[in-house]
């Protein structure tokens, strides 16, 4: 038999002399389930070989592969994991609890660091809420931006994933081509926001800004543009050994696995099962545009990276039917309690300052003991918000229902029982932001 | 540090109608619920869902229905919690749980909520159920048995508020760490942490473990992890 990991602060040192009992913990999970497999191999007396008796792996939270501060605790019998243990909790600032002393335009910049990957998608996620909240109509112009911007994040996310996951695989090259794209959608950003990356432009009531003819140009050019590069680099992947070799048949869930344990996004999609928000309870004006919703049968990652390449086709035909629709008009609700008053008025009336001043004072104060729940389609899958106001216009309670939380919950499964190599491809395909998973 | 009587609030008059809050007003509005929402949505309004649930537990199943932006929401005796779950999984089809939250009302009567988030793919609808939890009494059935997704949320939730969750495969804290003694997320906690709840690392190899997160906030220095060159000038100008 190994060892028992005989786990106690004391003898390691100064190794573990923060949160000792946490690590105690985690090995006593590790542990407690499989005590079997200590008594199978009790008899054995050439313990000593790894790749022949149990062993305990610490992967990340340091780690490239991990994207970002996750922690796998495995334990594996030879190359294959026998137990799966992951730690999560080292991103965490509490973002829900930041919520209740903030008011709830001034929580926006938040949302932006938690996916983030695709900060548009979650600023409006937020403001949906809220608005769902306070009862508070956006205009259609704003919706439909709304809408063009959160498919390019959704774009922009999957961008990353795809360079992200290749070059877990091996391949460096994609990773430059995907951020070439990523780099043309910072440029749109940049032009509609006045920020690449945290945008913060979505607000309460609408938009922070129209977009300029230029951006809508920028934006035609990417659609245009970007269909044909993805048909590229399927060619190139679609028909890749080794890429195929390393995704088929790895980490499958079947649908029903799969809804048991609570993925959602493309994970649950590429298992069969077709939820995704868009259709479910659509939001903004998904109703009224044409797409598709990929699915894949196999569940496997292969079956996801499929999906989520389709899914960038899908974005760009509904970018395209957005800007063919774009209605002129208003970006922001006329009511200066609900939303800001525009620049012009802040600036040139009294009225307009006053109502600037309070509505970053106070904000919006929902009706007391109200609360709902609003959900969009992240590009990691449902980002739902649950909402609680005391009447104030700071949150009771804002409640974070992250994808890539439930995500991590199929990974630990998933992972138990396929081999060590494939964690790394395995956490690359069911695509997790830390941000998010760990408010 | 300030003086305690540098920071006493305005006292403001009450109102009527409004709620003195530190120093500005905001008008109390309680929610109408003849008013239509925009973003009302059809998958939120089950009443069929909810007939059966009344007609199948009618002990556990409260009488009053919260309604608000077109959202039901059930509440239920949390004795009840796993036989309402399952009912709902295996007769009413709601196979997929999106979510488990817990709330710190903040009251002196059943102080905490925590609601179960299901979706129905075949019904096209989402359900909330709720349970309230009493301060003495932390105690909820898992609902672990019924939906597997529920671990981890579960977790969550224990590791936020304290709530413990009977029957619970793996109550282990979620983000957390096992040392940490406290429940971040009740409305008694302050933002900024309690001084000593948590060593955290040190700023040098050789360091001493730090046990205030915000040091500076409670009128001592922040700890440096480089030093700092002598400075030519004394800090006393001309």
């Amino acid at each position: 038999m190994s060892a028992k990991p005989s786990f106690a602060a004391a003898d390691l040192g100064q190794a573990f002399r923060f949160w000792p009992r946490h690590n105690e913990a985690i090995y006593d999970r590790l542990e407690s389930k499989h005590a079997w497999l200590e008594e199978r191999h009790d008899d054995t007396s050439d313990a000593e070989d790894p790749l022949e008796n149990e062993m305990i792996l610490n992967i990340g939270p340091q780690h490239p592969a991990t994207h970002g501060v996750l922690r796998c605790v495995v334990k594996m019998d030879g190359e294959t994991i026998e137990k799966s243990v992951l730690d999560i909790g080292y991103l965490h600032r509490g973002i829900e609890k930041l919520a209740e002393s903030k008011s709830y335009q001034e929580f926006m910049p938040y949302t932006d660091r938690m996916d983030y990957l695709s900060p548009y998608s979650n600023n409006v996620a937020w403001c949906l809420v809220v608005e769902k909240l306070a009862n508070i109509e956006v205009p259609e112009r704003a919706q439909w931006i709304r809408m063009i911007m959160c498919e390019l994040a959704r774009i922009s996310s999957h961008l990353l994933w795809l360079g992200v996951g290749l070059m877990d695989a091996g391949a460096v090259s994609v990773f430059l081509w995907a951020f070439k794209g990523r780099e043309d959608l910072y440029n749109i950003f940049d032009e509609v926001a006045g920020a690449r990356f945290t945008v913060s432009h979505s607000r309460i009531g609408g938009l922070a800004s129209d977009v300029s003819p230029t951006a809508l140009a920028m934006i035609r050019d990417f659609v245009d543009s970007f269909g044909d590069d993805v048909d590229g680099w399927e060619d190139f992947l679609n028909r890749n050994r080794l890429w195929i070799d390393r995704n088929k048949d790895v980490g499958t869930i079947t649908r029903e696995e799969a809804v048991e344990l609570g993925l959602t996004g493309a994970n649950l999609r590429a298992s069969g099962e077709p939820y995704d928000i868009r259709r479910f309870e659509p939001y903004l004006r998904y109703e009224d545009v044409d797409f598709d919703i990929p699915i894949r049968e196999e569940g496997d990652s292969l079956a996801r990276y499929f999906v989520r390449m389709e899914e960038m086709k899908e974005s760009l035909r509904i970018i395209r039917q957005c800007l063919d629709r774009l209605p002129e008009g208003s970006i922001r609700t006329d009511d200066a309690k609900l939303a800001y008053p525009s620049k012009d008025e802040v600036y040139y009336s009294m009225e307009g300052m006053i109502h600037d001043f309070l509505y970053t004072d106070v904000g919006v104060a929902p009706p007391k003991g109200a609360y709902c729940y609003s959900a969009i389609e992240s590009p990691k899958g449902e980002l739902g918000w649950y909402l609680e106001s005391d009447g104030t216009g700071n949150p009771w309670r804002a409640r974070l229902n992250a994808p890539s939380f439930a995500n991590l919950q199929g990974l630990e499964y998933i992972m138990e029982g396929s081999l060590v190599a494939d964690t790394v491809i395995l956490i690359g395909s069911l695509d997790p932001v830390m941000g998010e998973a760990d408010k | 540090m300030r003086k305690d009587a540098d920071n006493v609030v305005p006292k403001v008059e009450e109102g009527p109608s409004h709620q003195a809050l530190k120093f500005f007003f905001t008008p109390v509005d309680e929610p109408k619920p003849d008013v239509e929402n925009h973003y009302a949505k059809s998958t939120t309004h089950l009443p069929e869902v909810v007939a059966a649930l009344r007609e199948q537990f009618p002990d556990a199943v409260d009488e009053n229905i919260h309604e608000y932006a077109g959202e039901q929401t059930v509440f239920v005796d949390k004795a009840h919690i796993v036989d309402v779950c399952r009912f709902l999984k295996e007769e009413q089809s709601f196979v997929y749980l999106s979510d488990i939250g817990g709330v710190d009302r903040f009251t002196d009567e059943d102080r905490f909520e925590v609601f179960y988030n299901l979706v129905s793919f075949e019904k096209r609808k989402r359900i909330r159920v709720k349970v309230r939890v009493d301060e003495e009494d932390l105690d909820v059935p898992s609902v672990t048995g019924v939906y597997r997704a529920a671990n981890w949320s579960e977790r969550e939730v224990f590791d936020m508020l304290g709530i413990r969750f009977t029957e619970h495969p793996d109550l282990r804290r979620m983000y957390m760490p096992e040392d940490f003694e406290y429940y971040p997320q009740r409305k008694e906690f302050p933002q900024l942490g309690i001084p000593g709840s948590l060593p955290l690392p040190p700023q040098t190899p050789e360091g001493e473990l730090q046990y205030d997160p915000f040091p500076a906030a409670h009128g001592r220095l922040t700890p440096k992890s480089y030093e700092e060159p002598v400075s030519k000038y004394d800090g006393e100008d001309d």
